[in-house]
């Protein structure tokens, strides 16, 4: 960058911390309307039923209700849900507001209700009475696609949404040509995404201004108020989606669900303001799930290391209907299956499967976990299969740092890496070789000590928008106030992530201004030009580059104006310390002078526009793909199963960095919510397709006590796809991290012959391989039956 | 949820039939019941408060005889819903002789919907056999109660 | 997560919160530090007609020594007693359990009598309040009782509170010479309750004999117990490791172990074992004056 980089690179506090940590942040649940009204949904405790009568009777005359609707009253009404995803030849799945005829998960909405207060609304939920006619749950997505299963979309003949498949390189050479092949069945369990706040929903109508606004705890406003308008069939001029604070989402906000519009609807009915929040349960039950795939791994290997071909075949569980990326995000793991090694030759067959559960989507990683996941398990059991270490397999595989841009079998061109050099960190970081001679120490001891490796590349900065299903671009706008301050509005509206904080970084650098002189506006479709959304580590990458874009236009404009004024060449003007000063000349110009020009508009060069606005739609180029080696130990009670993260150690690369504080909390976060994957958290559905994991009491999420110190380092590989050379860090603690973690378990457990552990390693299974002789898992062994997840 | 297990009532084969299949005697035995009325041959109607502690829910239900061998076997079907949720429990009480006791055989499978499965999990082991315990220490009660009467 | 309408009452005195009681019966549920009856309140499990607040009660959060025993009130909340430098130094076992309890927001709401009164199956204080022979005090409109704690558990969410009883107050001995105490505990890793607690009470004398032991088990089953069989196979004897560890495997001796999500009951039997003889080791250290 050509820039006094004063703020970039600084670890600044959060601007937005101040009042979160104070309890002056407003979030959907803290705005409050006069004549406010309240929602509450009649949901389903079946899986699978059809639904024969709904009445409301009761629920209507009950004390503070004003309307009871069920699905059949809002059918014309509302559109379905919106899946955004498109595979060739897929099933549809639609899925009403409320359910109309069947249900096909627990915690569906069949009716909804509305009343003056929230405890009204609430009682009355129990008045409304359901004729459910119980069908038979397709809950384990085998049995789901097996011949004879009930089907859930009906006149389709089989509960198989899609199949699809990816092939690079020559596959069939592969296997000839390997030394051995190495099989192994990889489950990636189901996981609810957990955001600290739950969804929450207020919608206002204005019947004379014909305006509706719409506030929500959302990652993706503009896409909502398009999907409102489209779902309502009123016209998008006439939607306004506000997000206030988000308490996080984890991708579970990057979605649009029935209580958005249905609130709409409902506040359009009365004229009188509506809200939804979301109960704890209604989000375990109703919000998004994670992950869910089992993945068949069949790896190709030399004898010396080398894989040269590696087959997967993945059926990916989708729950009972698509919500807007469903289908989509096992294909990412697709894309992504050959992780950060040199395998020429690839091939990925993927089953789509509806099963009466809530629907899976984009969770933190979002499709590349589950690919790193099983390919950084696959250089473990090589290692194992070939004895060799972990570290050599890798290294053997990795493609040189010259080879940049590196084509993969996927059709994916890795931007800029250096695996060697963070693989590399993370051993001298970690002392490795130390913690191997440790730990053959502790196993003359009989002690289990693990070491586990990962090195990790994933893709982020999404993306190009012929790679996206609804635009990869991103949008901002950046104004210069009369004043001097800076106003800058994104499309990136963001729950967590800080863009309040970073954008205003790069702003006060390339304006020589400081951060505080600058606002960062968001998530507010009448003030904010569309945009798309923060969502899989973009926010940085590509709104981050559009507001960039917009301070050049604006740099140059108000070089030419100082130029004009000081008589100087604009081109050799530089921004600094609120001046707009000439290096030969000395000359300067106050920055707010310059301003003042503009506005003023009687000292501008001869035919300029007034006023110092800029608008940029950035369209990148290609994703970026940051990368990095986590080295994890742990410890193993052999009496109790129990697993203790004794050492984490992470090397990431993110490209550039504009804030270390803010990338080393992702990392950390990220990292955490690998641990609640690998060690704690499974979304459990009984037989019968009870989320018999329905609360907090029962799904176990990592808490500080279960967190080690975590030793972080960077190195810095700067993006070649955008200006600042920054890549994305949200997802890269979480996508790295669950892989290392394993592989640290397998490795204690290995010397008891185990090869393998899925996720969660409860202490009860790790007992179990412990105590039980036919715990030892061989190599060939059938896949384990599992339980109905 | 599978159950099984089996209890030994001191009453012939021919007494402990009669209780289990007499709806009015029956009511007494199911923890609980406040109401078993007939609705049709071999179902009846059924109306289950379950309190345990400060956990309490009203079921409306039914209970239907699936299969009757007397004095040996009878399988029988107990469902009921109500603003907990659901419960659906299918199973077979086989009657053996055991000199002048009957030694009671239960297994049967239980489906638990709504708000119990879902937040219930660590509770419902225990409270399924306290159910269980109640119902045949209420019926050996009610024998003896019927014993002593003779 | 929003509650069926109650009608709340906050006495002021005892008397005040017995009579009401008495008057309301089973349609009413006494309220004290909230974290078991709020949360089922707020998913309609439990819908009571009338609350009782006892929180607003003089004279019920206190620790004090009281005539060679330490009495503790029923509102004491778990914090006080996990902070409480006289049980530290005359009743640690107390100390170590309640430390174990929840989290730090559980520990400050919840009390002593309320954890005791609900008896959650899987509660961490039963297991000491039975190793350590505690007597609880239940108050009625007639009068106060002491109950033993090995007949207070009934069985799951069910102890010898009378309708329209209040658990006022517990008493626990004093910890008596080379008596050594442990609080021993398996977390489930979600609600952070026991999936097997082990409390330890171990006296030795001089010549390393154990002279008296008490064994209180919480998680296993549906109610807290005392590991009699253990007790009794190390009572009398000289303590050794393998006399711990073969007692301690009888600790689920007679027991039929819960079984969930978090734990089969294989897993809780063979838990119940390792856990028994690490509170052993560790109580019999501190009797024998080592560090543990």
């Amino acid at each position: 960058m050509a820039t006094a980089t004063r703020y970039i690179g600084k670890p600044l506090k959060r601007k937005e911390d101040p009042r979160l940590i104070q309890g002056l942040g407003h979030y959907v649940d803290d705005l409050r309307l006069p004549e406010m009204h309240y929602a509450a949904f009649v949901r389903s405790p079946y899986a699978h039923a059809k639904v024969r009568s709904v009445d409301v009777s009761k629920a209507r005359t009950a004390p503070g209700v004003v309307l009871a609707l069920t699905g059949a009253d809002v059918k014309g009404a509302i559109g379905f849900v919106p899946c955004a995803a498109q595979i060739p030849d897929m099933k549809s799945a639609p899925r009403p507001v409320l359910a109309v005829d069947r249900v096909r998960f627990v915690g569906e909405a069949v009716a909804v209700i509305v009343a003056t207060d929230r405890y009204a609304a609430r009682d009355a939920v129990d008045l409304v009475e359901v004729d459910y006619e119980p069908l038979t749950p397709v809950v384990d997505p085998e049995r789901a696609m097996a011949k004879g299963a009930p089907v859930l979309h009906e006149p389709y003949k089989d509960n198989v949404a899609y199949r699809w498949e990816l092939e690079g390189g020559d596959l069939k050479k592969a296997f000839k040509q390997a030394d051995k092949v190495i099989r192994q069945r990889i489950i990636n369990q189901r996981l609810i995404p957990m955001a600290m706040e739950p969804r929450g929903v207020m919608a206002d109508y204005k019947p004379g201004e014909k305006q509706l606004t719409v506030w929500s705890s959302t990652q993706i406003p503009h896409l909502l108020k398009t999907q409102i308008s489209v779902m309502l069939r009123v016209p998008e001029h006439s939607v306004r989606v506000i997000t206030p604070e988000v308490g996080g989402a984890f991708g579970s906000k990057l979605n649009v669900y029935p209580e958005e519009a249905l609130c709409g609807y409902l506040a359009m009915q009365l004229g009188k303001p509506v809200k939804w929040i979301e109960s704890r349960r209604e989000n375990f039950q109703t919000t998004i799930h994670g992950r869910d795939q089992i993945d068949d791994l069949e790896i190709a290997v030399k004898r010396d290391g080398t894989v040269l071909g590696l087959r997967c075949k993945v059926i990916a569980d989708l729950g009972a209907y698509y919500q807007l990326l469903t289908p989509l995000i096992p294909t990412l793991t697709g894309l992504m299956m050959c992780g950060c090694y040199k395998i020429p030759a690839a091939r990925m067959e993927i089953t789509g499967v509806l099963t009466n559960k809530m629907a899976t989507d984009a969770y933190r990683g979002a499709g590349r976990p589950e690919a790193t996941y099983f390919v950084e398990r696959a250089m473990d059991l090589v290692a194992a299969e070939l004895k060799m270490d972990p570290v050599e397999v890798r290294r053997k595989n990795f493609p040189q740092p010259e080879e940049f841009p590196y084509a993969t079998p996927t059709g994916l061109i890795y931007d800029s890496a250096n695996y060697q050099r963070s693989l590399d960190l993370v051993l001298k970081n970690s002392g490795y070789t130390k913690l191997r001679k440790e730990q053959a120490q502790l196993r003359k001891k009989g002690k289990l000590m693990g070491i586990g490796l990962s090195t990790y590349v994933e893709i982020c900065a999404m993306g190009p928008s012929s790679a996206m299903p609804a635009g990869g671009w991103e949008s901002a706008t950046v104004r210069v106030e009369p004043t001097g301050n800076v106003t800058v509005l994104t499309g990136s509206s963001p729950h967590g992530q800080g863009q309040e904080t970073t954008f205003a970084q790069i702003a006060a650098d390339m304006l020589g201004l400081e951060p505080d002189e600058v606002q960062v506006v968001h998530g507010d479709t009448a003030a904010v030009s569309y945009g798309i959304g923060t969502f899989g580590s973009r926010a940085t990458a590509v709104g981050g580059t559009a507001v960039y874009k917009c301070l050049e236009k604006l740099r140059s404009k108000l070089g030419q104006i100082a130029g004009h004024i000081l008589g100087e060449d604009p081109g050799k003007l530089v921004f600094r310390d609120k001046k707009i000063l000439s290096k030969s000349s000395k000359k300067s110009l106050n920055f707010v002078e310059a301003v003042g020009a503009a506005y003023v508009a009687k000292t501008l060069p001869p035919g300029m526009e007034p006023g110092l606005e800029a608008v940029t739609f950035f369209e990148p180029t290609n994703f970026t793909f940051p990368f990095g080696a986590h080295v994890c130990v742990v410890e193993v009670d052999s009496e109790t199963g129990d697993v203790k993260v004794v050492k984490y150690v992470a090397v990431d690369d993110c490209g550039n960095v504009i804030n270390p504080m803010l990338v080393d909390g992702q990392i950390h976060g990220g990292i955490v919510q690998a641990l609640g994957q690998a060690l704690l958290e499974e979304a459990v559905y009984d037989e019968n397709g009870q989320l018999i994991t329905g609360e907090l009491m029962d799904y176990a999420i990592p808490r500080a006590a279960d967190i080690p110190w975590m030793e972080l380092s960077r190195t810095v590989t700067p993006s070649p796809v955008n200006p600042m050379g920054v890549k994305g860090v949200g997802e890269a603690g979480t996508i790295g991290a669950t892989p290392a973690l394993i592989n640290a378990v397998v490795d204690a457990l290995s010397p008891l012959g185990v090869r393998h552990v899925d996720m969660p390693v409860k202490r009860e299974r790790i007992w179990q391989l412990l105590h039980k002789p036919s715990g030892r898992a061989p190599a060939k062994a059938a896949p384990k039956k599992r339980r109905a997840r | 949820m599978k159950v099984e297990g089996s209890y030994v009532l001191e009453a012939s084969r021919a007494e402990v039939w009669a209780l289990l299949t007499d709806p009015n005697r029956l009511a007494r035995l199911l923890p609980g019941c406040e109401r078993l009325d007939p609705d049709g041959p071999d179902r009846f109607k059924a109306v289950i408060k379950f309190a345990l502690a400060a956990i309490s829910g009203k079921y409306d239900g039914s209970l239907t005889f699936l299969e009757k061998k007397p004095p040996k076997l009878l399988r029988l079907r107990l469902e009921g819903k109500g603003i907990p949720g659901f419960v659906k429990g299918e199973g077979k009480l086989e009657l053996g002789e055991k000199g002048a006791q009957t030694e009671l055989r239960y297994s049967g499978e239980a489906q638990i919907g709504g708000m119990i499965a879902a937040v219930g999990q660590r509770m419902v082991d225990a409270a399924a056999r306290r159910v269980i315990t109640q119902f045949f220490e209420s019926a050996a009660a009610e024998l003896k109660a019927t014993s002593a009467k003779k | 997560m929003i509650p069926a309408a109650f009608e709340y009452h906050a006495p002021k005195t005892l008397e005040e919160a017995l009579r009401l009681y008495e008057r309301h019966g089973d349609e009413a549920k006494l309220l004290a530090g909230g974290q078991s009856l709020l949360p089922l309140m707020k998913l309609r499990l439990a819908a009571p007609r009338f609350v009782i607040d006892l929180g607003k009660l003089r004279g019920m959060n206190h620790i004090r020594e009281e005539n060679g025993k330490i009495a503790i009130g029923a509102l004491t909340p778990h914090a006080e007693v996990e902070h409480s430098a006289l049980l530290r130094a005359k009743c640690p076992l107390l100390v170590e359990t309640a430390a174990e309890i929840g989290d730090v927001q559980v520990r400050n709401r919840g009390t002593l009598g309320g954890s005791l009164a609900h008896a959650d199956p899987a509660a961490d204080y039963p297991a000491a309040i039975l190793a350590l022979d505690a007597e609880i005090l239940a108050a009625s409109t007639s009068g106060t009782r002491t109950i033993a704690a090995r007949e207070f558990f009934v069985d799951m969410l069910t102890t010898q509170l009378r309708p329209g009883e209040i658990l006022t107050q517990v008493r626990v001995p004093i910890l008596a010479p080379k008596t050594g105490t442990a609080y021993c505990k398996l977390h489930q890793p979600a609600s952070g309750f026991a999936i097997v607690g082990v409390a330890a009470c171990v006296t030795v004398n001089r010549s390393g004999k154990i002279e008296e032991v008490a064994i209180g088990v919480t998680g296993l089953g549906p109610k807290p117990y005392r590991a009699a069989a253990a007790e009794k196979a190390l009572r009398g004897k000289k303590t050794n490791p393998k006399l711990l560890a073969d007692a301690a495997r009888t600790a689920a001796q007679g027991v039929e172990p819960l079984s969930d999500l978090h734990a089969s009951a294989a897993y809780r039997r063979e838990m119940a074992a390792v856990f028994t003889r690490r509170a052993l080791e560790r109580a019999v250290a501190r009797a024998l004056g080592k560090k543990a």
